[in-house]
């Protein structure tokens, strides 16, 4: 890892505030961040479009439902009447923004409506388990590269192994097991269809990838002068830890923050494609691009649909924390500044 | 995935008044095939599924996919014959010579063991290996070991002791004869069906004391297995020692290999066969293929009914469903037409609410929780949902707004009906949530009291049109052991005077078929009466074939019958 | 030296065994595990159901059932699965790595050839529409979920276009290089487009960076001042530092994917590879396979790891104290 120089002892203004500048005059920033509140926005929005709008229950089963169309009276999922009359086929989009804009799904739900639903929970998720990689992994490397010795070498095997074992293989068999079982924390209890599933799994599955560097840094950092010099005079290490180590390694995990929750959020949206994530009749983008695997040959706008809000949302957090980096990390700047 | 349906399929075992139609001629109902047309014989059939079926020991596998293999591979003493619909379930004697001189009460039978077959490996077919082959049945511990074969004499000692199991009283043989006896505890009205299964063929009495795993057994069939990777292929070829001796129970094959594909998802192996790429498709059609097959490819594409059904089990010793009403509100609420819908539309599947299928002996057209009727007054057919009577039920019972998980398999179609379950649930005023779990642990997860599951979805097909297979196995007494996880009545419900009229009508059955039947019908209204379980439909089985595919023939016993398909 | 690949090694060890216990135990404690009612099939009666939990060992206390289970894998080498019985694990897993690793390696050279040559064009290029552009793509090519993209193709090639423009395309699966070389790279083209995208994304955006980065640095500046020309900074110097980098990376992400990674894609396009085959063995609850293709996956990120860090350690020796 490249060590940050600690930029305080060159910069007379705060390099907060430079970075805050940086990023502000930066065009990427307000793309990405226009996109993402978009986003949030349209997934705020999603109670009101279910029942004001398209006055339908994202979550109940509407398998007979009919609904008139042009003057016409068509059943949501319509049985084949050609040939041999074999299978039904859900309603395609409709366009109209009132009643199935982008068409229903095998039980006769609102896609649209889903989608808008689906969006809260990926986001939730996304954010959430990014977070806590990211609150988890600074707490274990500022323990172990501070403390050093056997509470550092017990740190480090752990994030060894769970390094080591495959994020999707790890992810995938913690969730086979804690979907059946359910998961127990001391006095929290989470049911088997609890969201918080999701999250701690993938919250802990990449703490190394963000610990390991946070660590390097921090030890590095523990053998520098003037962390030398306050240990020496007696400062507590609760200072020495908020004041002088904290400050220098909060850049690299700022820089983290999009990328992790779009990483969670990829995460989350592989989970529930392999049905191992948000559980029915909940809906993830990942649900909901699962749930149209099974249509893929008659609808395929079901699971198109959420695949291109995953990107764009990925794309977006992924843009703007390449302008975080930039703004907090000047060596790394692109060309024209 | 798609494996769950696979073993659904398994076959049923427990089976005990089995009644069979016997006949040592041909004259029965159901035509036999055409003799064999050596014009038409040659070349490779390919078949794919996304998952293989186990072990290929057929004293151990238990699935309906290797069972269709196996009739083309294996014989017993005795044989399903090789015929259209119902006149498969016929039993016509296979490697013994007639159906069996039945003798003490029909506790002694006697067959002759036909002279001159030999096995895959030259070795000729001997009444020592007969012996042999009933003993290995407990040696490698058969699923059905304690289930078919524990009325043959000395069966118990086997059971507790297999390692060491003799048969010398229960399976008497004589060389110079060629005659085997076999000797039973008591009358078994069953025995023949159970003699004609893959568990009772008769292999080289030199096989394996233990699984055979992926080893290939000996055969004496048309067909030999040549080699076996569970993850990939499997290889059948014609056995070379293989000579017509009854067109009946064992007719000479087309192809002259057969290549069985493992590791399609299902859409790709319906591209594969609409390429040509394959000849046929053993796992569930897609539901967004349906439509293409049944236009498109409408001539490759054939529907049979099935004497199975799609039902609800719920726990009848746990909250809420401990409450008859609350179990009759579920059976009132289901919309049986939309559970079709999502199985694939009305040609592929037919609603029902009684608890033996339609063309089933002892079967009554009858339902009880349809719109406008009762279980007491039942109306003909099922018609549409009564959810304003199954919310008042819920009410009268006390249990609304009780948390009720629905445990379903992760497939695709399991899922749905899970979702959809939990929606009715949520909409007669419980708080509803569904538990997909993966295919495979499921069937035996619903199965132990220890989960605590009150309601699931689960499916059950025959393999033998006897009504005691559904009624006797599924709500038995016997069949239910708590904190196991083979305890297929997974209501748990054990009505002590119900089981009791069970009892006596498989008793009845050993001399009045007809009678036993009615009285069966009987029974099917009475405890659907007090709702152990919930009914939903009856499905159809869908094959899909290759274009230059010929021949198709559909046996209710075995499926389609595979050594027929003609490829060239 | 020696000592601190003796540490590497003890450590490579202890995650290992750490690994293999902490399979072993999530496996048995997801309820409802117990191979034997499976094993045993359908309605099996009591008796022989306790004797196939006896023959797979299932009575014994978890402890012997786990140093059986070891001994299995590693000493005899026979270790049997619980679903497909007398099937044997590790032929299994020799069967599946040919397929992973033509799928990793192919995808390989295409993610390199593409990031190293579009990286080092937009940390270059004159033209200032250029490296924007370079880098909506690479952050798209990161942005796109491998499944989704995957079922995208499939969607395409196998169905809306298979009967005109992509007739070519042969139905989803792996031919083995040594069965017809053709059929091979045909139904591996695809999969590899798909894999090689995301990582290509990746390996844009690093090269790019540490282009820019070392260009920053003060000896290019000193090259610079002694009057070597653009290109030749470029190339021989900025580049040369750069691929140090990718190297290692290089070094992790082929490790992680021939190890398993490569599950999403593996399952996507019906690759009988490694991923492919955990995937199934998960969803099948069959332990044996379980853990012998974790141990194999883990054996070679840790593997690669290791080797990362050793390699490093010869050109650095500071990092050998740490």
């Amino acid at each position: 890892m490249s060590l940050n120089e600690s930029a305080s002892a060159i910069f007379s203004e705060s390099p907060g505030k430079i970075a805050l500048r940086t990023l502000a005059r930066d065009k990427r920033s307000w793309i990405s961040l226009s996109i993402l509140g978009t986003i949030i926005l349209l997934a705020l929005f999603a109670p009101l479009y279910a029942h004001i709008i398209a006055k339908t229950d994202p979550f109940a089963s509407t398998l007979n439902a009919t609904i008139t169309l042009h003057g016409k009276t068509i059943s949501v999922l319509e049985p084949s009447t050609t040939g041999l009359g074999l299978g039904v086929t859900p309603i395609g989009p409709t366009w109209n923004i009132h009643k199935y804009f982008l068409g229903a799904d095998g039980q006769g739900r609102d896609v649209m409506a889903r989608l808008l639903y689906g969006s809260r929970n990926t986001l939730f998720i996304g954010t959430s388990a990014g977070l806590i990689t990211i609150i988890l992994s600074l707490l274990i490397g500022l323990i172990a590269g501070y403390r050093r010795g056997w509470v550092d070498a017990v740190l480090s095997r752990i994030l060894d192994v769970i390094w080591a074992f495959p994020v999707y293989l790890l992810a995938i068999s913690l969730s086979v097991v804690l979907l059946t079982s359910g998961l127990k924390i001391g006095f929290l209890h989470f049911g088997p269809g609890s969201m918080a599933l999701p999250i701690t799994i993938i919250g802990v599955v990449y703490i190394p990838y963000v610990a390991r560097p946070i660590r390097g840094q921090v030890l590095a950092m523990r053998e520098r002068e003037f962390v030398r010099a306050a240990v020496g005079t007696g400062a507590k290490h609760s200072t020495i830890v908020f004041r002088e180590i904290l400050p220098n390694v909060m850049p690299a995990v700022l820089v983290f923050i999009p990328i992790m929750i779009a990483l969670s959020m990829l995460t989350e949206s592989a989970l529930s494609f392999l049905s191992i994530g948000v559980q029915p009749p909940s809906a993830s983008w990942g649900t909901i691009i699962n749930d149209g695997l099974a249509l893929l040959y008659t609808r395929p706008i079901v699971a198109l649909a959420p695949g291109l809000m995953i990107v764009l949302t990925a794309a977006a957090l992924n843009l703007y924390g390449d302008a975080v980096r930039d703004a907090l990390d000047p060596k790394t700047r692109a060309r024209g500044d | 995935m798609r494996r769950s349906l696979i073993i659904k399929s398994l076959l049923t075992a427990g089976a005990l008044a089995l009644s069979v139609v016997a006949s040592s001629t041909s004259s029965a109902a159901g035509t036999g095939m055409v003799p064999f047309d050596s014009a038409k014989a040659g070349g490779t059939l390919k078949l794919v599924a996304q998952a293989a079926a186990g072990t290929l020991d057929p004293k151990v596998n238990y699935t309906g996919q290797f069972w269709q293999l196996y009739q083309a591979t294996y014989d017993g003493l005795l044989g399903f014959k090789y015929a259209d619909g119902a006149g498969s379930f016929e039993i016509v004697p296979d490697l013994a010579t007639a159906l069996p001189v039945q003798s003490n009460g029909g506790k002694t039978l006697t067959f002759t063991l036909r002279s001159g077959i030999k096995f895959s490996n030259g070795a000729p077919v001997t009444v020592a290996d007969v012996k042999a082959s009933f003993e290995r049945i407990f040696k490698v511990s058969s699923p059905t070991a304690g289930s078919f074969y524990n009325g043959i004499v000395g069966a118990p000692a086997c059971l507790t002791k297999p390692a060491t199991c003799k048969l010398d009283k229960g399976v008497v043989v004589n060389a110079a004869k060629n005659s085997v006896v076999i000797n039973l505890v008591a009358p078994d009205e069953a025995i023949l069906s159970k003699l004609a299964v893959p568990h009772a063929a008769i292999n080289p009495a030199s096989s394996p004391a233990k699984d055979a795993g992926t080893a290939p057994i000996p055969t004496t069939g048309p067909y030999m297995f040549k080699s076996y990777d569970p993850n990939k292929l499997l290889v059948m070829v014609r056995n070379p020692f293989f000579k017509e001796w009854s067109h009946d129970a064992q007719p000479a094959a087309y192809s002259d290999e057969i290549d069985y594909q493992f590791g399609l998802t299902p859409t790709a192996q319906v591209t594969a066969v609409e390429n040509n790429q394959a000849n046929w498709v053993y796992d569930p059609i897609p539901a967004d293929r349906l439509n293409e097959i049944g236009t498109k490819y409408a001539t490759q594409a054939h529907v049979n009914p099935l004497t199975a059904m799609w039902y609800l089990p719920m726990n009848v010793n746990i909250a809420p469903f401990n409450n008859v009403k609350a179990r009759q509100a579920v059976n009132y609420a289901l919309d049986r037409a939309a559970m079709v819908k999502i199985f694939g539309g009305s040609q592929l599947a037919a609603p029902v609410c009684s608890f033996l299928p339609p063309n089933f002996p002892g079967h009554v057209d009858y339902c009880g929780y349809t719109k406008g009727a009762t279980p007491t007054k039942p109306a003909k057919a099922w018609a549409a949902p009564d959810l304003a009577l199954a919310k008042k039920l819920v009410k009268d019972s006390g249990t609304a707004g009780q948390a009720v998980a629905v445990v379903v398999s992760d497939d695709d179609v399991n899922k749905q009906m899970g979702v959809y379950v939990q929606s009715v649930l949520n909409s007669i005023g419980y708080k509803a949530t569904v538990k997909p779990i993966s295919a495979n642990i499921q069937f035996t997860y619903i199965q132990n009291t220890k989960n605590k599951v009150q309601i699931s979805v689960s499916q059950w097909y025959q393999d033998y049109p006897a009504a005691s297979d559904f009624l006797n196995v599924l709500l038995g007494c016997a069949s239910f052991t708590p904190n196991s996880d083979a305890s297929i009545n997974m209501s748990g419900y054990c009505n002590k005077a119900f089981d009791a009229k069970m009892q006596k009508t498989l008793a009845l059955a050993v001399t009045d078929k007809t009678a036993a039947d009615k009285s069966w019908g009987q029974l099917d209204q009475e405890v659907m009466a007090d709702a152990p379980v919930a009914v939903a439909f009856t499905p159809k089985q869908l094959d899909f074939i290759s274009t230059g595919t010929k021949n198709y023939h559909f046996s209710l016993q075995f499926k389609m019958f595979v050594s027929q398909l003609q490829t060239k | 030296m020696l000592s601190f690949v003796a540490k590497r090694f003890s450590a490579m060890i202890f995650v290992l065994v750490s690994i293999s216990i902490l399979v072993f135990l999530i496996f048995f404690a997801t309820p409802g595990v117990d191979p034997a009612a499976r094993i045993a099939g359908r309605n099996a009666d009591q008796q022989t159901l306790m004797q196939v939990r006896a023959s797979f060992e299932l009575d014994k206390p978890l402890p012997a059932r786990y140093l059986s289970m070891m001994k299995h894998l590693f000493v005899t080498q026979d270790l049997t699965s619980y679903v497909n019985r007398g099937a044997k694990v590790l032929p299994q897993l020799f069967q599946a790595i040919p397929a992973t690793l033509s799928l990793v390696v192919g995808a390989a050279l295409i993610w390199l050839f593409v990031g190293i040559f579009l990286g080092v064009f937009a940390a270059s290029s004159k033209r200032k529409w250029i490296d924007p552009t370079i880098s909506v793509l690479g952050i798209i090519g990161i942005s796109l979920p491998v499944y989704w993209l995957g079922e995208v193709v499939n969607l395409i090639t196998q169905s809306k276009l298979h009967n005109s423009v992509f007739k070519w395309v042969p139905a989803l699966g792996y031919v083995s290089l040594t069965a017809n070389p053709w059929q091979w790279f045909l139904h591996l083209l695809f999969p590899w487009l798909t894999l090689a995208l995301l990582y290509a994304g990746i390996y844009i955006r690093v090269l790019r960076s540490e282009i820019l980065g070392v260009m920053k640095e003060d000896y290019i500046k000193t090259e610079r001042a002694k009057g070597a020309s653009e290109k030749r900074i470029l190339y021989k110097h900025a580049t040369r530092m750069s691929l140090i980098t990718i190297v290692s990376l290089f070094g992790l992400d082929f490790g992680a994917l021939v190890g398993g990674s490569a599950l999403l894609t593996e399952v996507v396009f019906g690759i009988q590879g490694v991923g492919k085959l955990t995937f199934d063995s998960l969803q099948n609850f069959d332990l044996p396979v379980i853990m012998a293709t974790v141990m194999y996956a883990s054996f070679f990120v840790v593997f690669m790891n290791a080797l990362v860090d050793i390699v490093y350690a010869v050109l650095d020796p500071r990092v050998r104290r740490v």
